[in-house]
């Protein structure tokens, strides 16, 4: 008897919950929206959300069920309205950065997106004070959001160059944030290899976030930046040294192995050198095009600017445009440039100069290559006696602290030569050559000197010492003498 | 030849009565027995004490006095002047050997309780010159301004720091401010060529007065033997020719040492760089800076390092005062606790002095 009254009031709630249900199966939200025919609601049909289930209050709280409007968009259905600033992102965020909720969308997409743009320098203060300088939203858009790899998406890989030119782009409100940046780089990068071929469609060109990061952008002169100056030949190295994603494009991909071998890529790698070029000092950056056989000089000249004159001045550069040979770069190589070392020049094995020189051929550089080989050998062998005997002097125990500081007048002719050779012109060579033999003279002639004076010095003091002895043994013995029945 | 000798002598005899001090130098006897070696250490410190004055004036023909240029001059000494390398390293090796010998005739004259009644002035005013000496070792050593000499006198003033109610004011008087600068450079450098020297040259000529004018000290025993049986030789010139040969060793060994190991110069002073490693003080300290390592942070309710501190002002004092609370000595009774007390100071200083050294 009992169970019928709780059977009849199970049944009607569960036929209220029914009718409930299937009543709200439309989205009140876009229903209504959509009748007012405003942009999100157009926008939001089109979003990748509402294409995985999503409905606008899963972003903007309340009740899309209830048709009322005041009682579906009231506090206590938990509408919030439309969000601002900061919790832009924390509401995105609180679905992507879970990863099993995100697991459910089968989404690989990664989950800690904020973390990251907090820690990067988008992630700092506005200058409003008030929020993060970007939110979300500000690179994917609000109510149309797309798949990355949707071609509508404005980070899609054609579309991120203006998508991040859009503050980037804009001096005014750039110079809020940092007055010496550039606002030229979309500008730049139009011009560049990437550049171009991003603008044809190309999505494996290297675009903005492919060298700076996505989320996680840094400053330049941040350490952790991608584009940090150690850090750019790996950046770089990412897809021109990968041969499956450069397949398309007719460019080796040794370049990075070659550049760890060279003396650049050791100051950089090993030495930690600030000063040593990296990759977008020769080929530029936003701009990145590969230097020509015309521009190679100017591209070396920028560091090697002494260099790059002298070769300008000499008999060589007519010969070089002539032939089309690149200048530096016929010499030296290009990215696995190594040290540049005495064995270059010359006539003997290892030498450049034979390249287009012989007792037959273009004699005339054969022998005053010959010669300036012969002189900065000699020049060698000064310093190295100088050094031997400052090492002998010091062994001594003689300060030869100022002998060291003249040496180095002869290392320093030995660097001036390296340099001077770029005239190609006997009579400099011999000049600066000349100031080297000088300094080794003075070096080897201080050096004697100083090792003279340590012999000078122990002659001395055996010298001193028989005299002070022999008056020892003579006040000893005279004492003896005296002594003699004198104690009493 | 020997006439004109006589002549002068005679000459100056007529106006300064030389006679009378000949009189009395060959009428002044030394003891003569068993530990009659240490009578001469006094004199080998007074003869490192001439060089040091000698040495130390030609040096500051070329030293100059200030943090810009001490180094400088420094280097220019050991490697422009004639002999500038020999000087100092003479003057370097002379203060070290001073010290040592300085060291050696306390001790002995404490062994020996030389002090006692009524030499105590002469004891005092030794320990005082003792002191001094530590002090030109301590101000000289900073005068290179080198990087060692920079670090151990910032560690050296700061101990002083620690000494309760008068440490801060001194250190800061020392350091002519808050840290070692060129002003501590400065008046350490007029410690060390002008105070000290004045003051030490005071007791200097007390301290060899009183010993003319009281003799040398006889050993205990000396007091039971009879006349006849006390060995003595005559102070001119038996025993001034002794210490003249004697000088003449420690000239050699001088010479040398300052040939074979040149005094060195190091690197250049710099407040900003961080202390090298190892830094220490000169070895006459060593036994004091390693006791203060070895001291915990804290004994009872004080400081180990300002406990430390205190104990060997403590010790000082008692050391300085011996002739007064050693009555037995006074006495002519042999004080076995002054010998337990030197043995014990002996060992103390060589043990932590080495092991200072080894632990460096």
């Amino acid at each position: 008897m009992k169970l019928i009254p709780k059977f009849k009031l199970i049944t009607s709630v569960l036929v209220l919950i029914l009718v409930h249900y299937s009543y709200a199966a439309v989205d009140q939200c876009l229903k209504c929206h959509q009748e007012l025919d405003d942009n999100p609601s157009k926008l939001f049909i089109e979003d990748v959300h509402y294409k995985a289930g999503l409905s606008c209050k899963s972003c903007h709280g309340g009740n899309s069920n209830i048709e009322d409007m005041e009682l579906s968009m009231s506090k206590s259905e938990g509408f919030i309205g439309v969000p601002s600033l900061n919790s832009i992102s924390e509401i995105c965020s609180k679905c992507h950065s879970d990863i099993e909720y995100m697991e459910k969308y089968n989404s690989n997409i990664n989950t800690g997106q904020l973390e990251k743009l907090k820690a990067g320098v988008h992630g700092k203060l506005s200058v409003n004070g008030r929020g993060m300088i970007l939110q979300c939203i500000t690179c994917h858009n609000a109510h149309g959001i797309k798949k990355v790899k949707d071609p509508e998406s404005p980070v899609y890989p054609t579309k991120i160059p203006q998508t991040c030119n859009k503050c980037h782009g804009n001096a005014s409100f750039m110079q809020t944030y940092d007055p010496g940046i550039a606002v030229d780089q979309l500008t730049k990068y139009r011009t560049s290899v990437h550049g171009v071929l991003n603008s044809k469609g190309n999505i494996k060109a290297a675009e903005c976030s492919s060298c700076h990061g996505s989320h996680d952008i840094f400053p330049s002169a941040d350490v952790r930046s991608k584009v940090y100056k150690l850090n750019i030949p790996n950046t770089c190295s990412q897809c021109h040294s990968d041969k499956e994603y450069m397949k398309d494009f007719p460019i080796p991909t040794d370049q990075f192995a070659k550049y760890q071998k060279s003396v650049h890529g050791k100051a950089v790698f090993e030495k930690q050198d600030l000063s040593a070029p990296v990759c977008n000092d020769c080929h530029g950056n936003h701009g990145a095009t590969p230097p020509g056989i015309e521009s190679i000089s100017k591209v070396c000249g920028s560091c090697h600017a002494l260099n790059a004159e002298l070769f300008s001045a000499s008999p060589h550069k007519k010969a070089f445009d002539e032939n089309k040979y690149p200048e530096c770069e016929t010499c030296h190589g290009n990215h696995e440039i190594l040290i540049a070392k005495d064995q270059l020049l010359g006539v003997g094995k290892g030498a450049i100069c034979l390249k287009c020189h012989s007792e037959n051929e273009n004699q005339k550089g054969y022998f005053i290559a010959k010669e300036m080989k012969k002189l900065i050998d000699s020049l060698i062998i000064s310093d190295s006696i100088a050094k031997n005997l400052i090492f002998q002097a010091e062994q001594k125990g003689m300060d030869v602290e100022e002998i060291k500081f003249k040496q180095r007048e002869i290392h320093q002719a030995r660097l001036e030569a390296r340099t001077i050779v770029h005239s190609f012109d006997e009579v400099k060579f011999k000049d600066v050559t000349k100031k080297g033999f000088k300094a080794s003279e003075l070096v080897i002639t201080d050096a004697n000197a100083a090792i003279d004076e340590f012999h000078f010095r122990r002659y001395g003091l055996g010298i001193a010492v028989v005299i002070i002895s022999f008056l020892i043994v003579i006040i000893f013995f005279y004492i003896k003498k005296i002594e003699k029945n004198h104690i009493s | 030849m020997e006439n004109k000798l006589k002549k002068i002598y005679k000459w100056i005899d007529n106006r300064v009565q030389l006679g009378d001090l000949v009189n009395f130098m060959s009428k002044k006897y030394v003891p003569v027995h068993s530990h009659s070696i240490w009578y001469y250490f006094g004199g080998v410190s007074l003869f490192f004490f001439i060089i040091q004055i000698v040495t130390g004036i030609l040096l500051l023909f070329y030293y100059k006095g200030s943090a810009d240029l001490a180094y400088e001059s420094i280097r220019f000494i050991m490697s422009k002047v004639q002999f500038g390398w020999m000087i100092r390293s003479i003057h370097s090796w002379s203060a070290n050997l001073f010290i040592l010998s300085v060291f050696i005739h306390m001790f002995s004259v404490f062994f020996e309780k030389a002090y006692r009644k009524p030499r105590e002035m002469t004891w005092i005013t030794g320990v005082l010159m003792f002191v001094l000496s530590l002090a030109f070792g301590f101000s000289g050593y900073l005068l290179p301004w080198n990087e060692l000499a920079y670090f151990a006198t910032k560690v050296g003033t700061d101990i002083v720091g620690v000494v309760p109610f008068v440490g801060e004011p001194l250190k800061y008087f020392l350091r002519g401010g808050d840290d070692v600068t060129g002003a501590t450079l400065s008046r350490f450098f007029g410690f060390h060529v002008a105070l000290f020297p004045g003051i030490f040259t005071f007791f200097l000529i007390i301290h060899l007065l009183l010993v003319q004018r009281q003799g040398m000290s006889e050993p205990l025993h000396f007091k039971n033997l009879e006349k006849d049986q006390k060995k003595t030789m005559p102070f001119f010139p038996n025993f001034m020719l002794r210490d003249l040969l004697l000088w003449l060793v420690v000239l050699n060994i001088l010479a040398i040492l300052a040939v074979f190991f040149p005094a060195e110069l190091g690197l250049k002073a710099d407040p900003l760089a961080s202390a090298p490693a190892g830094i220490q003080p000169e070895w006459y300290f060593l036994f004091m800076f390693q006791t203060l390592k070895f001291l915990p942070a804290h004994v009872l309710f004080i400081e180990g390092e300002v406990l430390g501190v205190l104990l060997f002002g403590l010790a000082g004092l008692l050391w300085l005062l011996v002739p007064v609370w050693d009555r037995k000595s006074a006495r002519g009774q042999n004080n076995r606790l002054i010998n337990y007390i030197g043995i014990f100071s002996v060992l103390f200083i060589i043990i932590l002095t080495i092991i200072g050294w080894v632990l460096k």
